[in-house]
């Protein structure tokens, strides 16, 4: 195990269990969906983002992640010795995707308590108030919180006791957008502190700009894991870039350019083109051409996760603008 | 801090919530009507009760209250720890509480111990009140060593409605199941059993409905080993006089030694493997 790797998942696998009602046996249950065999290592400081449509196995691989459902087959290891349950939830902070915080306990009370579950001192958890932004909140009750201050909260205790891992699901639901980029500070803050972080979102493109390393899941299994750009690579996607530009390129330039898309205005004109030789950038400054925009495509996580699978948008499960099902309602008409 | 003395911080934290919640406020009345009531209408010395009973001994007196530990405080027991597990899943704590790298029995420890001291306080101060009721009224102080097993018992009936309340909690997926599981329990513990012991032993040709058949009473007084009220009416009347119910106090003891160690073994190894 490298120095860096803080966890490493082997061949973990979860099933859940269904009803399976016999007449013989109503309370029969057989193996339903679940997590196929993941190998996943996890390195001090990397954020990784999983990604998968619903029912992939996201919030399973976290619940098993954290302990809390069991792991049937595998093993997950820190340092070359193998964790047991107790030990895994010891070191994984886990923060859940819904936690309604009710109650007329205080915020603090509840971390209090929280703190005794996991074995910290009193002063830790307050201490978590200020890196949570609720200390003037300390003694406010559960149930006059925010949705964005809950999900505070439930940071607040994923991160009692200093985790190793910090598994986040779904930890953008419900923010506003200001409270989602003080979040996205937080997280990279803790992430340089070494802490190991693995975060699913459907918030993509909160997403895409958080992590550094990726897993696409898609049912129960690891399609593909690493950076961006490794995904990319392995999945065959090519180099796209935006050019915008004030006038029309010359033919000269544009000889060997394979251009996807062009429309032009009288101001400008705009082009996606793919695979850029090395220096056209330089050519087309040299060529007096005023350049307004030069940008990088990168594929969206939805494209990674389509070219990982095989599988269209609307097969995925990601496309859901087709309303071709729904009849058409007659206008004019009166109800009866 | 131990692991031993979190624990027990933490049962004392779920303690104060049930204690101070405005359920305990509605249901205090209620337990203040059937446990401190019912010992205030037994003593009175002109009681006209069925059979002509007459209670001649503050034990027996307070064996008569305890019908109102039956009905009121078993019910509160339910009632206050029904939602114990059943709230948290559905609000999502639970899958934080799991997560926590406390071992799954000590969480289950917790949530039985705080639960049942949160009706277990109560109850046992207005016992205390009933036995000074008795004593005022009728002039029949109990023992110490007789009010010392008539508080053990309440204590032993309301931990076992507690854990079943909590299994109940745990079984199910939401809490309208969960009350509904509760209740029937305690439904058919407290007004079915007697329908259910005189149809088996109308079965099995015993006389049913001579009270002074004693076949009848020992085939009841068995059976009732089978109910946790059964077991809780079989400790007391370790301290009454010229009752035969065909169970000894041993027998009484084991039973109630069954009735606590499998549920709470039951309630344990669901805890260990509760997924939320």
């Amino acid at each position: 195990m490298a120095d860096r790797d803080v966890m490493k998942f082997s061949s973990v696998k979860f099933r859940h269990k269904v009803p399976a009602p016999k007449w013989f046996n109503p309370f029969k249950k057989a193996h339903g969906a679940g997590i196929a065999e993941i190998d996943l290592t996890l390195q001090r400081g990397q954020i990784v983002g999983l990604v998968g449509t619903n029912g992939a196995g996201k919030t399973t691989l976290l619940r098993m992640m954290s302990g809390v459902l069991p792991i049937e087959s595998g093993y997950v290891s820190a340092n070359g010795t193998i964790l047991s349950s107790l030990e895994l939830r010891g070191r994984v902070g886990f923060m859940p995707e819904h936690v309604r915080w009710s109650g007329h306990e205080s915020v603090e009370q509840t971390l209090v308590e929280f703190a005794l579950l996991r074995g910290c001192s009193k002063e830790s958890a307050l201490e978590i108030l200020t890196v949570i932004g609720l200390k003037n909140r300390a003694s406010s009750p559960l149930d006059s919180l925010s949705q964005g201050m809950r999900q505070r909260l439930s940071l607040g205790i994923a991160l009692l006791g200093t985790p190793d891992v910090l598994v986040l699901d779904e930890p953008f639901n419900g923010m506003d957008p200001v409270a989602i980029d003080a979040f996205k500070r937080l997280l990279q803050s803790l992430a340089r502190k070494g802490i190991a972080i693995v975060i699913s979102s459907h918030h993509l493109f909160e997403l895409d700009q958080l992590i550094d390393t990726l897993a696409l899941l898609h049912r129960g299994q690891l399609v593909a894991h690493g950076t961006t750009d490794s995904i990319q690579e392995k999945l065959g996607f090519e180099q796209l870039t935006e050019v915008c530009l004030d006038s029309e390129l010359p033919k000269k330039l544009m000889h060997g350019l394979e251009i996807l898309e062009h429309s032009s205005t009288d101001i400008n004109h705009h082009m996606i083109l793919q695979s850029v030789r090395k220096n056209l950038l330089k050519d087309i400054v040299k060529s007096g051409i005023g350049v307004i925009t030069w940008r990088e495509i990168q594929p969206s996580l939805i494209e990674l996760l389509c070219a990982a699978t095989g599988l269209d948008r609307q097969t995925i499960g990601m496309d859901v603008e087709s309303s071709a099902w729904i009849p058409m309602r007659k206008l004019q008409e009166e109800e009866e | 801090m131990t692991p031993s003395s979190r624990m027990w911080k933490l049962a004392i934290s779920v303690f104060r919530r049930r204690v101070l919640s405005t359920r305990m406020v509605i249901m205090l009345p209620i337990l203040v009507l059937f446990i401190p009531g019912m010992a205030w209408g037994f003593s009175d010395p002109n009681i006209q009760l069925p059979a002509d009973q007459v209670p001649e001994t503050a034990a027996e007196t307070m064996f008569l209250a305890s019908i109102g530990i039956v009905f009121a405080g078993t019910m509160a027991a339910v009632l206050l720890a029904h939602d114990g597990i059943s709230k948290d899943r559905q609000s999502g704590v639970l899958e934080l509480r799991l997560s926590q790298p406390m071992p799954r029995w000590r969480q289950s420890m917790i949530l039985v111990i705080g639960n049942w001291a949160s009706i277990a306080l109560p109850v046992t101060v207005l016992m205390l009140i009933s036995m000074w009721l008795v004593g005022y009224r009728s002039d029949m102080w109990i023992s110490a060593s007789d009010s010392i097993v008539f508080v053990l018992a309440a204590w032993l009936v309301l931990l076992w409605y507690t854990i079943f309340a909590l299994l109940a909690s745990s079984l199910a997926k939401e809490q309208g199941s969960a009350i509904a599981f509760s209740i029937g329990l305690w439904f058919l513990f407290t007004l079915l059993w007697v329908l259910f012991t005189t149809l088996i032993a109308a079965l099995n040709g015993v006389a049913v409905g001579e009270s002074k058949d004693a076949s009848y009473s020992v085939f009841e007084g068995r059976l009732d080993l089978l109910s946790p009220n059964g077991v809780y009416h079989h400790l007391l009347e370790t301290r009454l006089n010229d009752v035969n119910r065909g169970v000894s106090p041993t027998g009484a003891v084991l039973a109630a030694l069954a009735w606590t160690l499998l549920p709470l073994l039951w309630f344990t190894r669901r805890i260990k493997r509760l997924v939320p």
